[in-house]
């Protein structure tokens, strides 16, 4: 095999910075579908993740969006309510639900 | 499976149109959704990609950017797991931090990688382990890339093993955990640290400050990314600016609940029937695209037409890139580049010839490589919960007139 990484022993001159000033990452308005419960999404999930995160998961059981909420729950830490946790599940599984439980 | 299952399946894929509204039920694997639009909004030192999300930022190269063997900075994926990235970095500033099981701590400056160690390059293949996630069904869990969550880089920087001698590793070091500089909402989620075992690394593995001959973009890393040259991205953690040595393995969050695939020989399970024991997933498999035609492009008749895509794997090497435009009935060997890039980076490849019959036609392309493992056929890929290493032989419809 062929020396894969090729040596220049260069003592380069430091690069200058591309992004000069602070960069701005652009808000995407993604089309997420109104309804009973959004408040509450809107509350706690977009903290942390846009609404593009929920919409491209695919449709997906009322088991799968239960489990994505405990999971930002007990791994992400979300402070999200018990009664909030129902909310959302029921929001996600009706808008973005496949139509199955599990 | 037939041609005419084949076109039913290619043709239902590729008119799948908004994520979310998957019309395909049943539990085969298919050829992932390739048909979504770039937005009309750019991102930092970007052109317009698909977009998934700002926050983090999500971002997926349109498929016809994969007929050159490196793919431009401005046009190279997205994927972050956290939403706050540092909006500004001071290279005169920026340290990375080397602690833990070293004879000394240290902080390394930009500046100084650049200058106090060997400089070296390789050109490697980065690739999300959820690439081309569409293509299972039932859908899995995460963001439902088509095949653009992935590119190919001449990287630029330093030896890890030379930086991880600067500080001096005592005897009992076992394990890597590197972290990156971007942040979570709160402060009680885990930061996306990913842990590597000392023997996975050789020295091919860098820390590297370029790409492509610039500095790496904002949103690829800037300043610092490691690079893995064989793995999917997951551990090429970006703005990299922390390095703990351990003697044992942590069991973090990253490592444990993400990024893995059924320890078993299919790496496979079903949704009825998880396989329990996992394991991450590590290096790439065999894998080809056509970056040219696009999925449903109208070709002229009798006109020369040039395939053109890329090939790649862990490093073993491709061997060869046979294509097929009966439906998979016969395949020809294409053209392959020299391979001067090296064993990481893409082998792109091109085939001709003249189209004959009015009407749809398949083109397919299946890489095999220098152990003689090749692509399967979508429909032969176990389903897995992660919808992880999807690698079917990849399939394009089009229309002679």
């Amino acid at each position: 095999m062929k020396k894969i990484i090729s040596i220049a022993l260069i003592a380069s001159i430091p690069l200058m910075a591309q992004v000069k000033e602070k960069i701005e990452v652009p808000y995407i308005p993604f089309p997420i579908k109104m309804g009973k419960g959004f408040d509450s999404v809107q509350a706690n999930c977009l903290m942390c993740h846009s609404f593009g995160y929920i919409i491209n998961q695919g449709r997906q059981s009322r088991t799968f969006w239960s489990s994505k909420v405990k999971k930002m729950i007990v791994h992400f830490k979300a402070p999200i309510t018990e009664k909030d946790a129902k909310t959302i599940t029921n929001y996600l599984f009706e808008h973005y639900g496949n139509g199955k439980e599990k | 499976m037939e041609r005419r299952d084949f076109f039913k399946t290619a043709l239902t894929a590729a008119g799948t149109v908004a994520v979310g509204s998957n019309p395909l039920e049943a539990a085969q694997t298919h050829q992932p959704i390739d048909d979504r639009k770039v937005s009309d909004i750019n991102f930092p030192e970007k052109k317009p990609l698909i977009t998934y999300s700002d926050r983090p930022p999500l971002l997926e190269t349109p498929r016809s950017v994969f007929t050159s063997p490196l793919t431009p900075n401005d046009q190279f994926f997205v994927r972050w797991h956290l939403p706050d990235i540092p909006t500004l970095i001071d290279p005169n500033k920026f340290t990375i931090k080397i602690d833990g099981l070293v004879h000394k701590e240290v902080e390394i400056s930009l500046n100084e990688l650049k200058t106090k160690f060997e400089q070296v390059e390789v050109v490697a293949v980065v690739q999300c382990g959820g690439n081309s996630r569409s293509a299972f069904s039932p859908t899995p869990g995460g963001i439902q890339w088509g095949s653009g969550a992935m590119g190919c880089a001449k990287w630029k920087g330093v030896r890890l093993s030379d930086v991880l001698d600067r500080a001096g590793l005592k005897e009992n070091a076992e394990w890597l955990g590197f972290n990156g500089s971007e942040k979570a909402a709160y402060y009680e989620t885990p930061d996306f640290v990913r842990e590597l075992n000392l023997h996975e690394l050789d020295d091919h593995v860098i820390i590297a400050y370029e790409m492509n001959g610039e500095d790496l973009p904002y949103l690829n890393g800037y300043p610092l990314r490691l690079i893995i040259p064989g793995y999917y991205s997951d551990s090429w953690v970006k703005m990299l600016s922390h390095i703990t040595v351990s003697d044992k393995y942590k069991h973090l969050f990253f490592m444990e609940k993400a990024y893995r695939v059924p320890d078993n020989e299919t790496e496979g399970e079903t949704p009825e029937k998880l396989y329990s024991k996992t394991k991450p997933i590590t290096k790439m498999n065999v894998k080809s695209l056509i970056g040219f035609p696009d999925d449903r492009q109208k070709l002229y008749l009798k006109s020369q037409v040039v395939v053109r895509g890329v090939a790649w794997d862990s490093g073993v090497g491709i061997q060869n890139v046979l294509v097929s435009i009966d439906g998979g009935k016969t395949w020809e060997k294409s053209l392959l580049d020299n391979g001067e890039n090296g064993r990481y980076a893409y082998r792109t490849f091109r085939y001709s010839f003249k189209p004959k019959k009015l009407g749809k036609m398949t083109i397919m392309s299946k890489a095999v490589n220098n152990l003689g493992k090749e692509q399967p056929l979508d429909a032969d890929i176990p389903w897995n919960r992660g919808g992880y290493k999807y690698n079917g032989i990849d399939t394009i419809t089009v229309e002679i007139v």
